[in-house]
């Protein structure tokens, strides 16, 4: 029962889908459209098929290479941005001279535009995937900052109030009620991060680079194929709803308290265990 | 029960000054004169109300009492023993019940027990135990937010409970919530607080709600600060709600509001 | 007695705290300075990747002021950022009050922007440019595109969430439907269809350097681009320092706009226009 309704609302989101991708098709075969600025979704699915199915090889690699590859330089680069973004939050959470003083600069640093810093990072870096780790850290760490020390920031007087009559040392009460409180603008954060990180990652394949999805999607542009920049389009439509759906996932489990039917959930799991356990 | 059981012997007790204020003064800043002269003896078992408008120094009486605020000048004593950090042999409830909201009830409840050691099967009994006490069974595996209000400061009382604490300070704990639910845990906290034999501070602007629950009424005034009046209530316990509609209950509220009044 | 925390951020006024500010930045300033001189072997090698302050400065001096040759490009990005925003904002705009107001368009076009969202927007540069060319439009579209989501999503959530209340009060008035929508719904998305004003500025700032960073005749994007070619890393920082600066005066600029528009957030300036509808009434 619950497949049937599934496949129902999938039938009748993808209803307009179906009707664009329809009348687009129609449109190019008969109705005169200039496919070089908007290929028909035939030659798109055909060259989809041929990247993925047949398994073409294109700039040196299949596809599923500069899938991969693209892949992995924004996780490096999430990760680095996450470990220094969440360090400067801690340490600025705790420390209101080092919040004063050096947050400013994180400021300053998402302010300037990742693109611009880009060439710089090329000659630093190279044309390897250090460079793309690279501008993915620097555009990724800002939003994990900012939310994780807000997060941290909460006021919440009659918490500490609790937690000191109950005789929690600062500790305690930082992992006990800090850290879980603040747990919803973590992941807030987490999120941004990694659509950040990802669209740093791509931005900085167009400066150079031998493989990734941005880089194939740039030359297949610039020699006028259409149909196959459109189609490293619709693959980096595919990663970005990858990513955001493992994002939105970690976080509907990790923070389940926020909305009803995750309480549920969680409510029904603990009083079964408590059934195994006895 | 085990709770009441442990209260049991606290009989012993009965007579014996467990809160102290001698001349309590609390400044903040330099010119906010929260609390001045303060004079109070609490004994074993009684109920306190503290009652009057916002700035009388009600709250910050009994954060003093609580060890979360130092005193500016006098002494304040709890269980013989000057007060100076927060205070372990208190429990605490407030205004907002201060929930986890990703801890389920009774994880909530066994929050105290989790801070000097780890959890034993008894302090899980004891916690299912607090639970029924405040008739929250069959809740335990609920989240703060499935909850209502009046339910979630129940939960917030049970873990007072599990503290095991003998003298609990309220700050107006019922204030959020609406007059039904108020009535109706009015009566279940007398009965519990009776149950436990504990000694309550309990901090109200409701008049009605201050007499109701106490053995004495400290009235309170602002500008600055300070007790006004202590004015004794003689009904007998258990009592029932229909007290407050009478002749001496009114009495009392008029004593109250005279206090109040002229200051 | 307290836990430290540090919750409470003291209002330590900006009289007292510049001092210190300065005397970081001083220092930090200095430490690279040095670094220049003495920490490398090479003093190209150092000069590639640290480049000297004070040549930093010499070259904004000389882009600003001898040479004037950043002017031409500054207003090159600026006038591909405001195109490119006042387009995406209108066309955001535009689908969200549409979205508002009919429940069918609204269905049809989610899914549209659930993939547009997850789409890396910013990668369409490189299709905008060769179809658009060089110049001006690929960096106007790709900034249009890449503002348009903000808009589209804060005016969205403005116009939908209203206090159920207000719009029983509206009824029972007996306003019109579009008076309801005029006057409370857009009234009080204000707030948020002005952080989507910011957010676009924001972001059409970023597309348009990026389509001019894929490739351009001119802007900011191609010049420090430019520069780091020529491996004349001083004059890239001063580049790079440039388009922060600009970029930040345009956002306190937007920042203005949003205080003066929303007044009622501010209690000085809501001080002010009381006072100033008081007169205008005649009443003193």
């Amino acid at each position: 029962m619950k497949l049937v309704s599934f496949l129902i609302s999938f039938l009748k989101y993808s209803l307009s889908f179906i009707i664009v991708l329809a009348l687009w098709e129609a449109y190019a075969r008969y109705g005169g459209l200039n496919e070089l600025f908007l290929p028909r979704p035939s030659k798109i699915g055909a060259k989809l098929y041929s990247l993925f199915v047949k398994v073409e090889v294109i700039e040196q690699g299949t596809i599923y290479w500069h899938f991969y590859a693209t892949l992995a330089q924004m996780a490096i680069g999430f990760c680095y941005g996450m470990v220094i973004g969440n360090t400067l939050a801690v340490l600025a959470a705790f420390n209101e001279t080092f919040r004063r003083y050096v947050a400013p600069y994180a400021v300053v640093f998402n302010v300037t535009p990742g693109i611009a810093v880009l060439p710089l990072i090329i000659a630093w870096f190279g044309f390897g995937w250090e460079s793309k780790i690279a501008l993915a850290t620097l555009v990724c760490f800002f939003p994990p900052f900012i939310n994780t020390l807000t997060g941290l920031l909460k006021k919440n007087d009659e918490a500490i109030e609790l937690f000191q009559t109950i005789g929690a040392s600062q500790s305690q009460y930082f992992w006990k009620q800090q850290l879980p409180n603040a747990l919803p603008e973590i992941f807030a954060g987490t999120k941004l991060a990694i659509t950040t990180a990802l669209l740093g990652t791509i931005v900085a394949q167009f400066g150079s680079a031998t493989e990734g999805v941005g880089i194939l999607m740039q030359r297949f542009a610039f020699r006028l194929d259409m149909a196959g920049s459109f189609a490293s389009l619709v693959t980096m439509a595919i990663m970005g709803l990858l990513v955001f759906t493992v994002a939105e996932v970690m976080d509907r489990r990790i923070v389940f308290w926020r909305d009803a039917k995750g309480l549920e959930r969680a409510s029904k799991k603990k009083q079964r265990k408590l059934m195994v356990n006895g | 029960m085990v709770a009441t059981a442990k209260k049991a012997e606290d009989l012993s007790r009965f007579g014996q000054t467990v809160i102290e204020g001698k001349n309590v003064t609390k400044v903040f800043g330099e010119t906010v004169t929260a609390l001045e002269g303060a004079n109070f003896d609490i004994q074993a078992g009684e109920f306190i109300s503290l009652v009057g408008p916002s700035g009388c120094g009600k709250s910050t009486l009994l954060r003093l009492v609580a060890g979360l605020i130092e005193k500016t000048s006098g002494d304040v004593k709890v269980n013989d023993d000057l007060v100076t950090k927060p205070r372990t042999d208190i429990g605490m409830m407030f205004q907002k019940a201060v929930l986890l909201d990703w801890r389920t009830a009774i994880e909530n409840v066994l929050l105290p027990s989790e801070m000097k050691h780890r959890i034993t099967q008894e302090d899980k009994d004891k916690a299912m135990a607090s639970l029924e006490l405040v008739g929250l069974k069959g809740f335990e595996f609920h989240f703060p937010k499935q909850l209502s209000g009046g339910m979630q400061q129940r939960v917030a009382l049970a873990r007072l409970i599990q503290t095991g604490a003998d003298i609990m300070l309220m700050d107006e704990p019922f204030g959020a919530l609406d007059e039904f639910t108020r009535e109706r845990l009015n009566v279940e906290l007398m009965r519990i607080v009776g149950e436990l034999k504990a000694t309550t501070l309990f901090v109200t602007h409701n008049i009605q709600e201050a007499i109701y629950l106490a053995d004495r009424v400290m009235v309170m005034t602002p500008r600055p600060g300070k007790i006004a009046e202590i004015i004794e209530v003689k009904f007998e316990r258990p009592r029932d709600i229909s007290i407050q509609t009478s002749r001496e209950f009114n009495i009392i509220i008029e004593q109250v509001r005279d206090t109040l009044g002229s200051h | 007695m307290s836990y430290s925390t540090s919750q409470q951020t003291k209002n330590i006024s900006l009289f007292k705290t510049l001092p210190f500010h300065l005397l970081i930045f001083a220092v930090l300033i200095v430490i690279w300075e040095m670094t220049n001189l003495y920490g490398f072997e090479d003093q190209i090698q150092a000069d590639m990747i640290a480049p000297r302050p004070t040549n930093i400065v010499l070259a904004m001096l000389d882009i600003f002021i001898i040479d004037k040759t950043v002017w031409k490009h500054l207003i090159s990005t600026f006038q591909k950022a405001l195109l490119g925003a006042s387009i995406g904002t209108a066309i955001g705009m535009g689908l969200a009050i549409a979205a508002t107001l009919s429940l069918t368009f609204r269905k049809y076009i989610k899914p549209w922007i659930i993939l547009l969202e997850a789409t890396p927007r910013i990668a369409v540069g490189p299709i905008f440019v060769a179809l658009l060319g060089f110049g001006l439009w690929s960096a106007v579209a790709l900034a249009a595109l890449v503002a348009f989501f903000g808009p589209f999503v804060n005016t969205f959530q403005g116009l939908m969430e209203i206090d159920e209340e207000a719009e029983e009060m509206f009824r029972s008035l007996g306003a019109s439907r579009f008076q309801t929508f005029w006057k409370l719904r857009f009234a009080s998305a204000m707030e948020l269809i002005s952080a989507g004003w910011k957010l676009a500025t924001a972001s059409a700032f970023g597309g348009a350097l990026v389509a001019e960073f894929i490739q351009a005749s001119e802007g900011m994007g191609v010049l420090i681009a430019q520069y780091v070619i020529m491996i004349t890393m001083d004059y890239a920082f001063a580049g790079l320092l440039s388009v922060t600066i600009f970029g930040f005066i345009l956002f306190k600029i937007m920042d203005y706009f949003d205080y003066r528009l929303i007044f009622w957030k501010n209690d000085y300036l809501l001080l002010k226009e009381s006072e100033k509808r008081r007169k205008k009434a005649g009443i003193v």
